[in-house]
């Protein structure tokens, strides 16, 4: 459906997008990640058609978007970050406009407008000029443009900003109601939103792909182990001593502050085994009751804030950047590397506290 | 193209500029033919279109400076530009709404000799063969209008730049008098021309080999000329600028020639800055 390959865009020495490639089939969800700055904006405007690419091929339904930019456009529907909207038309008219340059059927504009402002709910404005609307409403008249023509590949940039928590669910329920029958690219740094709706999350930083994963594989893999919450009642010494008869268990993190005769501390282990009936017994048997059991799983907001930050911190000079984009395998090595490193941080961290 | 040209011709009926353009545009080639033609008693209405061509440096301005920038600040050439449109097709739907608004005032300028019959005899084709080359002299303009619109998001440097540059076709004819026609002047001038080029292709192109090439063929080609043939060189200056003369062309016209080659020549005119703007847009998509 979507195919990009080694999509790369420079603006002068500045590399906005770096070597970029990816594949989307019908019916899917794509989540672009990222910190402001990342290149999200700059990769939709090229998937778009709206600027060219330095280099690299995209072909949106078998058309390339080079050399064949109007068929493969007739395939998009696209909100840009800025809803592109002219101020001094009414929605209605507008709608029209965008049902006109878009070449929809005369006998269907009228029924099609009708129903794409029922979806995103807009109708009660439809005569109500532009200019006049909140932002709320001028993004969903956005996304109404975008939906225009039903067009195959729908593509959003940040969909939801401008909008309140229940307006968000709203069209996140319509993106989803949408992604049956249409190919969605969405971007956000909203992350709860990206991994309540995509199939596939894409994060990037500085116009390089850092991680390409679902959201779920992205938090189970990312740590490299597993990590398991834990405050118990008894000395330090004692409950040391019988976690370490657990032969899973890979390393163990106390904290420092423990009130009232509690200790808190992480325990992890490789990632498939479950350690927590093998936890409970050894604790009961040394007499130290568990208060709080739970499993430190990331978040997509942990593992997104680690990737992005982390980065900085690795590529500290430009050299180990080339190094780092050349080869793919060598980025996979050090992602295992960056794992690790996150979860040394961690402690470092937890020993400051 | 359609839906772009009536869209833009609609939004100039919904802001004030259609009209003030239409009312100033009537305004002022009334006061020129109540003059000319009612006061002083005279049947010729192509002096009052040729009084009145220095409105052009005025309106055409006010008409086109929100034509492509106005788009590109307000982020709507997103749009436009990912749409199932053509850029080509994009810039002429929007030209022909501007021209479509100038030519509404034209209409409306073709009655103003038919008034005059009513007190004699009017010289008729002379008088609208006049009012075709005004016609055709809008429409150039037009054109450059747009390119610059398209050059900027800025209405307000739009309008000045376009100014400007129309301020100085319709002087060229009388600065190009001061300019020297000796053969040496010229080809110095022209030795200058190409080396301005090279460095315009190298600021576009980043590429040294290119621009370094064509200037060393350019400059080869003038020189070989100069040294075989320096009679060639002779006023040549003031020749090529000539032709940046939009204005001089219309002089035809007034005087009662319907000259082939001033017609082909404002159609070129529009057709290349038509071309230029398609490109510039292009460029601008790249960078």
């Amino acid at each position: 459906m979507i195919e990009v390959k080694h999509l790369v865009k420079k603006y002068g020495e500045h590399l906005a997008v770096d070597d970029l490639s990816f594949t989307l089939e019908k019916g899917q969800i794509l989540g672009f990640l990222g910190p402001n700055g990342a290149g999200k904006s700059t990769t939709m405007n090229i998937l778009t058609g709206y600027i060219s690419a330095t280099e690299g091929i995209v072909t949106i339904n078998g058309h390339d978007i080079f050399d064949e930019p109007e068929e493969a456009k007739k395939c998009i529907g696209y909100l840009p970050e800025l809803p592109p909207l002219y101020q001094d038309m009414t929605v209605r008219e507008y709608l029209n406009f965008v049902a006109d340059i878009k070449s929809v059927k005369k006998n269907e504009k009228r029924k099609m407008i009708d129903r794409i402002m029922r979806m995103t709910k807009i109708t009660d404005v439809s005569e109500r000029l532009i200019k006049q609307l909140s932002k709320g409403y001028k993004q969903r008249v956005g996304l109404a443009q975008a939906i225009i023509g039903f067009p195959e590949v729908i593509i959003l940039d940040e969909p939801t900003v401008g909008l309140d928590p229940m307006q968000i669910i709203e069209i996140r329920d319509l993106i989803k109601e949408l992604s049956k029958d249409h190919t969605i690219i969405l971007s956000s740094h909203i992350l709860s939103e990206v991994s309540a709706i995509c199939d596939k999350v894409m994060i990037i930083n500085k116009g390089r792909l850092i991680v390409s994963d679902t959201p779920d594989n992205l938090s189970k893999h990312i740590g490299g182990s597993q990590g398991l919450h834990l405050e118990v009642k008894g000395e330090q010494a004692d409950i040391k001593k019988a976690l370490e008869s657990i032969p899973e268990i890979t390393k163990l993190e106390f904290e420092k502050s423990s009130k009232g005769g509690i200790v808190k501390l992480s325990a992890y282990s490789a990632e498939e085994s479950d350690i927590r009936e093998a936890v409970f017994y050894a604790l009961s048997d040394a007499k130290c009751p568990i208060y709080d059991m739970h499993s430190t799983k990331m978040s997509l907001e942990d593992i997104f804030l680690e990737l992005t930050q982390e980065k900085e911190n690795v590529h500290v000079s430009k050299n180990s950047n080339r190094l780092f984009r050349r080869s793919k395998q060598k980025n996979e090595e050090e992602l295992a590397a960056l794992g690790e490193e996150i979860n040394n941080q961690e402690s470092e961290h937890k020993e400051e506290n | 193209m359609l839906a772009i040209f009536k869209k833009e011709l609609k939004s100039y009926f919904t802001s004030m500029t259609g009209y003030v353009f239409i009312a100033f545009f009537l305004i002022i080639v009334g006061i020129y033919y109540a003059v000319y033609n009612l006061m002083n008693r005279v049947a010729n209405f192509e002096y009052v279109l040729s009084g009145v061509s220095f409105i052009f440096i005025l309106l055409v301005p006010i008409l086109t400076m929100r034509l492509m920038a106005e788009d590109r600040k307000q982020k709507t050439d997103q749009l436009l530009f990912t749409s199932p449109v053509s850029i080509g097709k994009i810039i002429s739907g929007k030209y022909f709404a501007v021209l479509t608004v100038f030519l509404i005032a034209m209409v409306i300028i073709c009655f103003y000799p038919l008034i005059l019959l009513q007190f004699g005899s009017v010289p008729l084709k002379t008088a609208y063969g006049t009012i075709l080359g005004f016609t055709l002299l809008g429409a150039a303009y037009i054109s450059i209008g747009l390119f610059i619109s398209s050059l900027t998001e800025s209405q307000l440097v739009s309008a000045v730049v376009s100014f400007v540059v129309i301020l100085i076709t319709a002087l060229m004819d009388s600065l190009v008098n001061f300019l020297p026609a000796d053969n040496r002047t010229c080809y110095i001038a022209f030795f200058i021309v190409v080396l301005l080029i090279c460095w315009l292709l190298y600021s576009m192109m980043h590429n040294m080999t290119v621009a370094l090439t064509a200037g060393v063929i350019g400059e080869a080609a003038l020189t070989v000329i100069y040294v075989i043939k320096p009679g060639l060189y002779d006023g040549l200056l003031t020749k090529v600028l000539g032709w940046f003369s939009v204005i001089a062309r219309f002089d035809t016209f007034t005087s009662g020639l319907l000259d082939l080659s001033s017609v082909v020549y404002y159609i070129s005119v529009v057709f290349i800055f038509l071309f230029l703007t398609v490109q510039a847009i292009k460029k601008h998509r790249w960078n």
